[in-house]
């Protein structure tokens, strides 16, 4: 049930909880991040156990202007990715369509005084007047959170970043474009090394971009790259400096049965996550969520229909521009539910074990702190019963793109234009 | 026929959303052009096959050249619209050819006056000298190849003009909100050696 509802001033582009879950950070349209920290568990308040409030907003990206290009960079935060902890601050990387930037949020809570050669005020005193020496003490002030952008990572991508992620070694990272993919040490920001580079000598001859990529979960020599014809390529960076062989490529055949002017573009994978066992990949295409074992190429082992009822409505989704949104699709702690978003603010779960799968509706009407959430349906055709909707009913402008899963918990966050909606499964 | 008017919406479509893609913050998406000239391929396969089938069912002759060349003026836009060859109102030989939009190069033939959008549609720019300057600025780059853009350049080139030139559309397009695109071959060229 609902826990919590909170507006952006922007639209939200990127929700993700970090690897104890116990911050949320999300990014918005407007180049800002806003960070979530959950309440710690109280005797006092039992009922407030585990709420998220905001924690720190900073401005991360600014736009730009590319003279040589003449061209505008969007501040839009596209992926924020989180380092596991490693100190007492939070480090985490985010990212807009052409620099990377890793950000250290760090807390204050004490501040020292008694400095000698300047009073509480920063002003510096006459030396002439200072008689006695004294060590400066730390004393407790109210709770501040800075962050600090640590590095920068710019100048490598020509053309628009889509996807980051951190390696399992925690010394490098990765940020793909549409057609090359750049490793980067997060110590260095001068130079990266390209793995993937899948530009054609004549760009007359591209017929594919990249469209996500993610490291392996625990083999930091992993990682894997989807496609907008479908295809995911598992690559071993121990295998060459350049990666543009793959060790694994995934791709399923195609249904003729199912074409249509717009079968090639609903085909392209929006986007690709491994499981936490590093097991299982998972992708989303504009019409399904696929589940592939990392042992077999030829299909997937798992095929999820998130909104079927739209294949007849192709035409006047291409027309509305809603046939290019990149839904992205998430795993729970355990592997064994995935969740991806859709239309007028619909969500939907599969159990990959039982088999059963749920639509809820992430809006305000239908959310009191609190109240449980009712399954949702939308209704194919002939009869319409009471409480389903109909397809033509749909809101298309109510969509969500960005959802996220706690770690271990059944916490889900779920970025609804600029809401963002928290739901905890609390089991009392 | 049906099959062929959707075709054709859906090219025009395409057109047009290429077009305003190079007007959105951050420039023109690679993916998204990537989608887009996919769509309008397979939309121009489909409406090539289904004019094949109609043209076997009995064609009217080829299009006369000179009354259509030269009058249009791009009503606005600052790029200079890239023309096809001279003559692009004509049939070009090779089977499976495809008038403009709104079937309307078939300006002296009775059977496409009556069409609404026929007579401005009929506004074939052929400024050679134009494509020419735009080849010199080394913005084309060899046709002949099998990938997505190419063909996109080239079926806007042959048969689009028409529609291109033709200002807004009072045409037969059913689509909604579809505008022709102004300068929009060129744009399209210089969108794909932009990256």
């Amino acid at each position: 049930h609902l826990t919590v509802i909170l507006t952006a001033s922007d639209i939200i582009s990127t929700v993700e909880f970090n690897h104890t879950g116990e911050l949320l950070a999300t990014g918005d349209k407007g180049g800002r991040v806003v960070i979530f920290q959950r309440e710690q568990e109280s005797k006092n308040q039992p009922h407030r156990r585990g709420e998220y409030n905001v924690y720190s907003t900073f401005q991360s990206h600014e736009p730009e202007f590319d003279y040589l290009k003449s061209l505008e960079i969007e501040e839009k935060i596209n992926k924020i990715r989180w380092l596991p902890q490693q100190n007492a601050a939070y480090f985490l990387l985010s990212t807009n369509d052409k620099t990377v930037k890793l950000w250290k949020v760090s807390e204050r809570d004490k501040r020292p005084e008694g400095y000698n050669l300047k009073d509480e005020d920063g002003r510096l005193r006459d030396p002439s007047m200072i008689t006695m020496l004294r060590v400066p003490v730390l004393r407790p002030m109210d709770l501040m959170v800075e962050a600090t952008p640590r590095r920068v990572f710019a100048n490598a991508h020509t053309y628009h970043i889509n996807s980051i992620s951190v390696n399992s070694d925690y010394e490098t990272y990765m940020s793909a474009d549409d057609l090359r993919i750049n490793l980067w040490n997060f110590e260095i920001t001068n130079q990266s090394f390209n793995i993937v580079d899948i530009k054609p000598a004549n760009m007359e001859e591209l017929t594919e971009v990249i469209t996500a990529a993610e490291f392996h979960p625990h083999h930091c020599n992993t990682f894997v790259y989807s496609s907008s014809k479908g295809t995911i390529r598992l690559c071993d960076m121990r295998a060459s400096a350049l990666c543009d062989r793959h060790s694994k490529f995934f791709e399923e055949p195609e249904d003729p049965s199912n074409r249509s002017f717009f079968s090639e573009i609903i085909s392209s994978i929006s986007d690709v996550k491994f499981s936490h066992s590093g097991r299982y990949i998972m992708t989303r295409d504009y019409l399904t969520v696929k589940v592939w074992d990392l042992n077999m190429e030829n299909r997937p082992i798992e095929t999820y229909q998130v909104h079927d009822y739209l294949r007849s409505k192709l035409c006047s989704l291409y027309e509305n521009d809603c046939i290019f949104d990149k839904f992205e699709c998430v795993w729970n702690g355990s592997d064994s539910v995935i969740m991806t978003g859709s239309y007028n603010n619909f969500f939907r779960m599969f159990d990959r074990n039982t088999k059963r799968d749920v639509t809820l509706e992430a809006s305000r009407e239908n959310s009191k702190p609190r109240a449980i959430l009712k399954p949702r349906k939308v209704c194919v055709g002939g009869k319409r019963r009471k409480d389903e909707i109909s397809v033509d009913s749909l809101d298309f402008s109510k969509k969500i793109l960005h959802t996220a899963w706690h770690p271990s918990e059944n916490i889900i966050a779920v970025a609804a234009t600029n809401n963002l909606y928290i739901f905890q499964d609390k089991v009392n | 026929m049906e099959v062929q008017k959707e075709a054709q919406r859906i090219m025009t479509l395409s057109v047009w959303k290429m077009y305003n893609s190079r007007l959105q913050r951050g420039g023109l998406r690679l993916h998204r052009s990537l989608q887009l000239s996919l769509v309008m391929r397979s939309a121009r396969e489909v409406y090539l096959s289904a004019k094949l089938e109609e043209d076997e069912e009995g064609r009217l002759g080829p299009q006369p050249g000179p009354a259509e060349e030269g009058a249009g003026q791009t009503p606005s836009g600052d790029l200079p619209p890239a023309t096809p060859a001279p003559g692009a109102g004509r049939q070009p030989a090779r089977g499976g050819s495809l008038p403009p939009p709104g079937k309307a190069s078939r300006k002296r033939r009775s059977s496409s006056l009556d069409k609404p959008g026929a007579a401005e549609a009929g506004l074939v720019p052929t400024k050679k000298a134009r494509l020419e300057a735009e080849e010199e600025e080394g913005e084309r780059q060899p046709q002949g190849q099998d990938g997505p853009f190419p063909s996109l350049a080239k079926v806007l080139q042959t048969r689009f003009s028409g529609m291109l030139r033709g200002g807004p559309a009072k045409g037969p397009e059913p689509t909604p909100g579809c505008r022709p695109g102004d300068g929009v071959l060129s744009i399209l060229v210089r969108a794909v050696v932009a990256f």
